[in-house]
């Protein structure tokens, strides 16, 4: 009858909590790889460019160099030609400038020690062709022109100078060498940067659609549990409708048996009674026999025969009487009890108040004779209900209340009410004698009672209340502690349906 | 008036004891008609109905009714008896039974039921009930059966 519900996820809720967070972690892990191959990269670029503008100097230093020692020697050839001393200030203009043009290339070269060689070779082709042309410079101040043409002539300055600027041209080579390593450097480590943001990109790419995946599977499991539990639910209320169907049948078929049961108990039971009554009066016809023999022929009168007839017998009837009868009263609360399970029930509005302010009235006395107090707290929330039974119940679990008091100490007994959603629950609370925990369950049965049995009563008060809160569709419980109070919570549906009417209800629809 | 034939009493009860006190009480309260018993509904329909002896042939009679009948219910009887065109439908009919429940009660009473009494367990209310049945049955005028055609 019960079906079973998948409740679980496809994904475990800490499962997938865990998943998404691995997947945030790997996402922000590729980000901040990025973020360190961007730095790393911009930094090499940097290093880079420090490296271009250090190589371009360093070729501008030698161009400059350059230029003086070709500006130097055509000052000189000037010179030697025309002896016009403006040659040779010119001359000397540019030999002034040139050592610190070499210190300056020196410097920038500093941490390369093949173009520190360089301009060692440099410096010292300098300073030969420098000795040289100071000597044709001398002759020619001295007027000996033609002698220094000669030696100009003569001396292997042509060559001096290809050899010189050969070596400037090496000194530019080497450092477009160092140029072209530096590139080099710089694409790899462009090629490591954009790897890098790829494999992170990727990975950024894998993990957004991980978590969309998963969010997305989620999102439908939960759909999907959603749905169930609602149909669930729906099931729930056509289960508690069938379980509360089954209880009113297995109630109506306890009612119908206990009816068929008390009628025909009560059959032989007139028989016992009838013929009792006609043992009596033929005791009695006895008893005088026996007086009249007394009276007449004392000698046939044996003391059995008396005894008999006067004690015997009455004693035997007194006690099939008294039993007769009380099997009578629990026949007739066992028919009492189901006939009150067969009523037709018509509920309406109940003031609850109100009834239970009258059933208060109605056991004042009783109330003020044990000195007692009852508490009502008012309001009473309301029901849609059957008058008799919802009275009945009340006032058998007052009177209840009253009755079994507790003699050591002022009574007080409050009732009190409250409404949860569709059903309403009422609490008798006192503070008698109680009910010991194993006698919880007794007490509402039939016939039977808990504690001194001290006050009268057949044990039938609590099955009515129960039987009665049953047909209303209630339940009823009892907490207990012996010696301390006693209260009974009872449980009834604000508005009373039939169940049988609202079977044919739910078959029509 | 006078030549009347006498009252029988047909008693349909299918407990030996309650019929045994029943007869007792009746006795007792002076009433001596006939009394013919029945323990099931089956022979106690076929009496009244069809018996040479029975009372659609002979006259008068008064029935005393269980309810609770092994073969069938005493309300079945009851209707049978008091059909509209039955020939015993001025028969009176005294329910003596155990049940009390109203609605039993209205049902024997909707169906012609003439009295209706309750079998009460203590002996003192169930005898005087009966003698008072008697005073009944002594007072009652049972009508003839109707002249045939």
């Amino acid at each position: 009858m019960f079906k079973r519900f998948p409740l679980g996820f496809g994904v475990s809720e800490g499962r997938m909590g865990r998943f998404l967070v691995a997947c945030m972690a790997m996402g922000f892990a590729a980000l901040v790889a990025a973020g360190l191959a961007a730095a790393w990269s911009t930094a090499q670029n940097e290093s880079h460019t420090r490296d271009v503008n250090h190589t371009y100097e360093v070729e501008l230093a030698i161009g400059r160099a350059r230029t003086l020692i070709e500006q130097s020697e055509t000052a000189r050839r000037g010179y030697v030609l025309t002896a016009d001393p403006f040659y040779l200030y010119t001359y000397r203009k540019a030999m002034a400038q040139l050592p610190a043009k070499l210190e300056r290339i020196a410097t920038l070269t500093q941490d390369n020690p093949r173009q520190q060689r360089n301009i060692a070779t440099l410096h010292a082709l300098v300073d030969a062709l420098a000795q040289q042309r100071e000597q044709t410079i001398a002759l020619t101040r001295n007027g000996n022109r033609e002698r220094a043409v000669t030696l100009f002539q003569g001396e292997s300055n042509a060559r001096r100078m290809i050899i010189l600027r050969a070596q400037s041209d090496a000194m530019v080579a080497e450092e477009q060498r160092l140029l072209a390593i530096r590139d080099a450097a710089q694409l790899a480590s462009v090629r490591v940067f954009y790897a890098t943001l790829a494999i992170a990109g990727l990975l950024l790419v894998l993990v957004a659609a991980a978590t969309l995946l998963t969010v997305l599977r989620y999102t439908r499991d939960l759909a999907t549990s959603r749905d169930a539990l609602r149909d669930f639910a729906e099931t729930l209320e056509e289960q508690v409708q069938e379980r509360t169907a089954d209880l009113t049948r297995a109630n109506e078929e306890i009612q119908r048996f206990a009816y068929i049961v008390s009628h025909d108990l009560r059959s032989p039971l007139v028989n016992v009674m009838g013929f009792t009554a006609e043992l009596e009066s033929a005791t009695t016809e006895i008893g005088a026999l026996i007086d009249r023999a007394e009276a007449t022929a004392p000698e046939i009168v044996t003391v059995d025969a008396w005894l008999a007839a006067r004690e015997d017998l009455p004693e035997a009837i007194r006690f099939i009487r008294t039993s007769t009868q009380k099997m009578d009263r629990l026949i007739n609360a066992i028919l009492k009890l189901s006939r009150e399970g067969r009523r037709v029930i018509a509920p309406q509005r109940l003031d609850v108040t109100a009834m239970v302010e009258a059933i208060a009235a109605s056991l004042q006395t009783q109330i003020e004779a044990r000195g007692a107090t009852l508490v009502i707290d008012a309001p009473l929330p309301g029901l849609i209900s059957d008058r008799l039974a919802i009275e009945q119940i009340f006032s058998n679990l007052i009177e209840n209340a009253v009755k079994y008091l507790s003699p050591d100490r002022a009574g007080h007994i409050v009732v009190r009410g409250k409404t949860h959603g569709k059903r309403v629950t009422y609490e008798f609370e006192d503070n008698g004698r109680g009910i010991a925990p194993n006698d919880h369950q007794r007490v509402f049965d039939l016939f039977r009672r808990a504690g001194n049995q001290d006050q009268p009563g057949e044990g039938i008060g609590l099955a009515h209340v129960r039987a009665l809160a049953y047909r209303l569709g209630g339940v009823i419980d009892v907490t207990s502690e012996l010696g301390r109070g006693t209260t009974f919570r009872l449980n009834l549906p604000k508005i009373f349906v039939d169940p049988n009417t609202a079977d044919t209800r739910e078959t029509q629809r | 008036m006078t030549d009347h034939k006498s009252v029988s009493i047909v008693m349909i009860e299918d407990d030996e004891g309650h019929a045994r006190l029943i007869e007792k009480n009746i006795r007792r309260a002076g009433i001596l008609n006939a009394i013919t018993h029945f323990t099931d509904g089956t022979t106690a329909l076929d009496y009244l109905f069809n018996s040479e002896d029975g009372p659609q042939r002979n006259g008068p009679a008064l029935v005393l009714l269980d309810l609770n009948l092994p073969d069938m219910s005493g309300t079945d009887i009851l209707a049978k008896i008091k059909a509209a065109d039955g020939p015993l439908r001025r028969t009176p009919v005294v329910v003596l039974t155990t049940t009390d429940d109203k609605v039993e009660i209205q049902r024997c009473y909707d169906l012609g039921c003439n009295v209706y009494i309750t079998k009460p367990v203590n002996y003192e209310s169930f005898a005087t009930a009966i003698r008072q049945l008697g005073l009944f049955l002594s007072v009652i005028q049972v009508p003839d059966i109707e002249p045939k055609g």
